[in-house]
Parts: structure tokens; C-alpha cells; sequence
């Protein structure tokens, strides 16, 4: 029993012993060709390099012994592995699958992908938006933000890489080489401005035509506080069903809170079936039968309840949602369903 | 009839149970092969903190895959989990080639375990999805796995994401288990 493909035989197509049937031809086998080089960055040094929009187009990216390079992928891939690169700043467009930094050093990026991994890093801030919980080895000095960024296909991609801007566990980290006495991570300063640690592209660079923008409430993942402490004890749940504008739906919501002065803790995008709603919003005469993902966001601040009540009343009225009603509920409400979510995207 | 003895009536013989261990570097692909195995959603697997089991029905057989996390830190428990396994999958990411020269390693220092000798091994070289995946011609060549001698072992080509391959990798288990059970 052995491979398929003997060294000797240079055909293109599977040498056909007699009595033997031909080996199994899969899709990889059939496909066209490509360059690897074209979805690869290698030895770049003191350059502004990356990939403009439609030019990965959800393929694999490999970026490996750069040094003082601004690398921008404004583009979705499968999954990115960054190998051996020194003092950087780099922006990578969503990832369908893991982004894995390994032996990098003095590293400042903008990153949303399924999985973060790191292993063998020193030096890194990282404004983030990942799936499921991020993870690193023998590093130290991390850092940790939220995802912040702005570019005009920049939602689409997110579509494409099937990842969505509600689910963002930015903020609590998994290192599986803890040091007793230490902390080999950290998060950035809550008002870490993004061009401070990633900067624009050079003006005559081939990404001057893409229009970025860094500023909070214009990034497409929303700001969340995560595990930062929170400002009041009371918070709010507040859940849309689904329907055409759960999205839209969401954004203005936050929109409306922020400029009340409240902030956005958590969000989570998750499916429930009718089973799950009954148990999760138990005691509330909640009777939507989902028809899609719901959204779920938990805002804090003094008032917050009352402020989304209205809110509810008087802006999404017709619009099937669930409310908190009112501050000791609420906190069930936030735990109950936030455990279920997380059970849900668990294994 | 007691409780007991209805149970023991239900229960599977013991022949037909298979204990398979699932291992390989981190980021391979061992979660997403499982999932993927029980016909389970892959859009939101995170990385394996400790281990995870799951049971599948595969050609009369009852295989309990064990799927064991990979990063480096915590390869030295994989021997924690070395006892009565029937058949060894490992798992490749046929696309980083970075890694190459370590997950040979590791494959190698696994065939040379004591408590694993003998054990049929499945290599998947997995994520062949990817652009940069290198064919398993050239790994199993790059691994040197022709010189595998004291025990059957197969490489297969697949993309655990798609599911393309999968399956007939797991045909040369099941082949296998019932090869070693005669």
C-alpha cells in the first residue's frame, strides 16, 4: 500500500497499471493550476504591499520574512499564516478560517478571522475581531483591541468569508503557556486610535484609490467593551428576531444608546430554534418563532433598561424584539442567554 | 429481566467497537475532520483547548474518535491517551508547508511509541482545498512514509472542510479494523 503517484512517472495524468484501476481524480486534481507566488508575500522589506480588493478573492494568503513593511489585504481569504516578520503593520480583510502568527516580533495589526493563533511572538498589538476564542503560545507581550476598520467592501467580505460582525470574542485570550507572576497578554487602552498603531496607506501606494476609515462609528464591527470593566451594574438585553434588517436594526440601536451615553458590552449572531426561545426568555410572554439568526446586544449604564424600553416603543415598534424589563431581570436575561450562546458555538 | 441484562443485550459487542485516536499539529484540521465525520456544522469550530470524543457510525462499526489538541505545549499528553487505541488517524495541513519538518517529526516519534506499535495508521493530508497544498504524493514522499514497515498504513488525500476525501479514507479504516479483527 503506498501513494498514488510514483516519483518515476512525470505524466500529467495517473499511470494505469493493468488490472489496476486509475487512481481517484478529486477537484484539486482538476482544477487549473495558479502561481502559489501570486498568494504569497515573501521577503518584502521597507515596502507598502498587499492586495487590493477581488485580487485574493477568498484563497489562501501567505506572508512570510517581511520586515518594516505596511502590508494591507483588503480583500476575504481562506486562511492566513504570517511566518518570521519584524516590525509591521499589517491589515488583513476577513478570514474564513485561522490567522496564524508564528516567530513574529514588533507587530501592529487589524485582523478579523474564525481563529487567532499565535505561537513564538513577542511584541504584538492586535485590534481584533475572531469567532471563537483567540489563542496563544510562548508569547508575550500581547496586546488586544477591538476590530476597528472601515473600507467600502469591507461588510461584503465579511459576508463572504462567512463570518459576522456580531460574534467577536476580542477580548478574553486562551494562552496555553501561562507564566505564574506574569501575563503574557493585555488589552490596549480603551481609546487606542487605530492609525496610532496601523497607519494609512502611502498616498502614492497602489491602495491610495481605497477609502479607509478608522473611526469608531464607522467600523463595521461594532466597538464592544468585552471584559473591561463595566461602567454601571445595570445592563439590558436587547434581542432582535430575525427579518430583513436585523442588521440595519442593530446598528441603529447602538447608535441610539452610544449617543444616550450607554455602552455596548457584548453582541452575539446565533441560531434558536423555537425550543431554545421558550427556554431562554422563559419568563417573558415572548412567542417569535425565529426565523433566522437572532441578534443579541447587552448595553450598560444607569438607566439603561428604561432608556431601551423606549427606544423599543417608540423606534422599533412592529419589529420583533425582546426587551429586558427591567434591571434584576435583565441581568438573568444577559446570563441566560449569553451561556446559551456560547454552549451553542461551543463543540 | 433486570435492568442490567436488557443493557447488556442492547449494547454493541465489544468487537464492533473501534478506538481511534485523532492527532497532528495544531491548526491541522483534527475538530473540523471530526465535525465533518458526524455531519456536524464546521462554520465555527474553535481551537481544541483539551480533547474532544465524539462517537460515529461508519459501516457497522462503532468508531470513538478522540480528537487530542496539538499545540506544542500540550503534545506531551497525547501518551496519556496511547492505551487500547485501535487505529491512529493523523492529521496534516498539506498547506503549510512551513511545518513540514515538525509534523514529520512528531509522526515519527508517534511511530515509535511502544504503546502504539503495530496500530494501522491513516495519514489525511488535509486542506487540500488550498492553493499552496502540497499532493500527498510529495509528502508521503517528504515523510518517508515507504519506509513504514511494521504496521499497514494509507495516505489520503481530502479537505475536511468540503468533505471531499474524507470518506474514502475512512473506508481504508473500516478495511483495516476488519483486516486486524480476523
Amino acid at each position: 500500500m503506498g501513494c498514488f503517484f510514483s516519483k518515476k512517472s512525470r505524466r500529467k495524468s495517473p499511470v494505469k497499471e493493468p488490472g489496476q484501476t486509475a487512481p481517484k481524480q478529486y477537484s484539486w486534481d482538476k482544477r487549473e493550476k495558479v502561481d502559489p507566488k501570486d498568494f504569497m508575500l515573501t521577503g518584502v522589506k521597507d515596502a507598502t504591499v498587499g492586495r487590493l480588493p477581488g485580487k485574493l478573492n477568498g484563497q489562501q494568503f501567505v506572508i512570510q520574512d517581511c520586515e518594516n513593511c505596511n502590508i494591507f489585504v483588503f480583500d476575504h481569504s481562506a486562511t492566513v499564516t504570517i511566518d518570521d516578520c519584524v516590525n509591521c503593520r499589517i491589515v488583513l480583510g476577513p478570514v474564513k478560517g485561522s490567522v496564524f502568527f508564528r516567530d513574529c516580533k514588533d507587530i501592529k495589526c487589524v485582523v478579523a478571522c474564525q481563529q487567532f493563533r499565535t505561537r513564538d511572538c513577542k511584541k504584538m498589538d492586535v485590534f481584533l475581531c475572531c469567532a471563537t476564542q483567540p489563542i496563544i503560545e510562548s508569547s508575550t507581550s500581547m496586546k488586544f483591541g477591538c476590530f476597528q476598520y472601515y473600507y467600502p467592501d469591507l461588510a461584503f467580505h465579511f459576508k463572504d468569508a462567512g463570518l459576522s460582525i456580531f460574534n467577536n470574542n476580542w477580548s478574553n485570550i486562551h494562552d496555553f503557556t501561562p507564566v505564574s507572576g506574569e501575563t503574557n497578554w493585555s488589552l490596549l487602552p480603551e481609546d487606542a486610535a487605530v492609525l496610532e498603531y496601523v497607519p494609512l496607506p502611502d498616498s502614492e501606494s497602489e491602495f491610495k484609490s481605497v477609502r479607509i476609515s478608522t473611526e469608531v462609528n464607522r467600523s463595521i464591527v461594532p466597538m464592544t467593551k468585552g471584559g473591561r470593566r463595566k461602567e454601571s451594574e445595570e445592563s439590558c438585553l436587547f434581542v432582535f428576531f430575525a427579518g430583513d434588517y436585523t442588521t440595519a436594526n442593530a446598528r441603529k440601536l447602538i447608535d441610539e444608546t452610544t449617543a444616550k451615553g450607554y455602552t455596548l458590552i457584548q453582541t452575539k449572531e446565533v441560531s434558536m430554534r423555537p425550543e431554545d426561545v421558550n427556554r431562554v426568555f422563559q419568563n417573558n410572554k415572548t412567542i417569535f418563532v425565529p426565523t433566522g439568526p437572532v441578534v443579541a446586544l447587552e448595553l450598560n449604564g444607569d438607566g439603561v433598561v428604561e432608556a431601551c424600553r423606549s427606544i423599543a416603543n417608540e423606534i422599533f415598534n412592529g419589529t420583533k424584539v425582546f426587551v429586558s424589563e427591567n434591571k434584576s431581570s435583565a441581568s438573568r436575561d444577559v446570563d441566560n442567554f449569553f451561556n446559551f450562546a456560547d454552549m451553542q458555538m461551543g463543540l | 429481566m433486570g435492568l442490567l441484562s436488557i443493557l447488556r443485550k442492547l449494547k454493541s459487542t465489544p468487537d464492533q467497537e473501534v478506538r481511534i485516536l485523532l492527532l497532528g499539529l495544531d491548526n491541522g484540521g483534527k475538530t473540523t475532520l471530526l465535525k465533518q465525520l458526524a455531519s456536524e456544522d464546521i462554520s465555527h469550530i474553535t481551537p481544541t483547548q483539551g480533547f474532544n470524543i465524539k462517537s460515529v457510525q461508519s459501516q457497522g462499526f462503532k468508531l470513538n474518535v478522540w480528537d487530542i489538541g496539538g499545540q506544542r505545549k500540550i503534545r506531551p499528553y497525547w501518551r496519556n491517551y496511547f492505551e487500547n487505541t485501535d487505529l491512529l488517524i493523523y492529521v496534516i495541513d498539506s498547506a503549510d508547508r512551513k511545518r513540514f519538518e515538525e509534523t514529520g517529526q512528531e509522526l515519527a516519534e508517534l511511530l515509535d511509541e511502544e504503546k502504539l506499535s503495530g496500530v494501522p495508521v491513516l495519514i489525511f493530508a488535509n486542506k487540500q482545498d488550498l492553493l499552496t497544498a502540497a499532493p500527498a504524493s510529495e509528502i508521503a514522499e517528504g515523510l518517508n512514509l515507504h519506509t513504514i514497515r511494521d504496521r499497514v498504513w494509507q495516505i489520503q488525500s481530502c479537505s475536511a472542510l468540503t468533505g471531499e476525501g474524507v470518506q474514502d479514507g475512512m473506508n481504508w479504516v473500516c478495511k483495516s479494523v476488519n483486516a486486524k479483527r480476523k
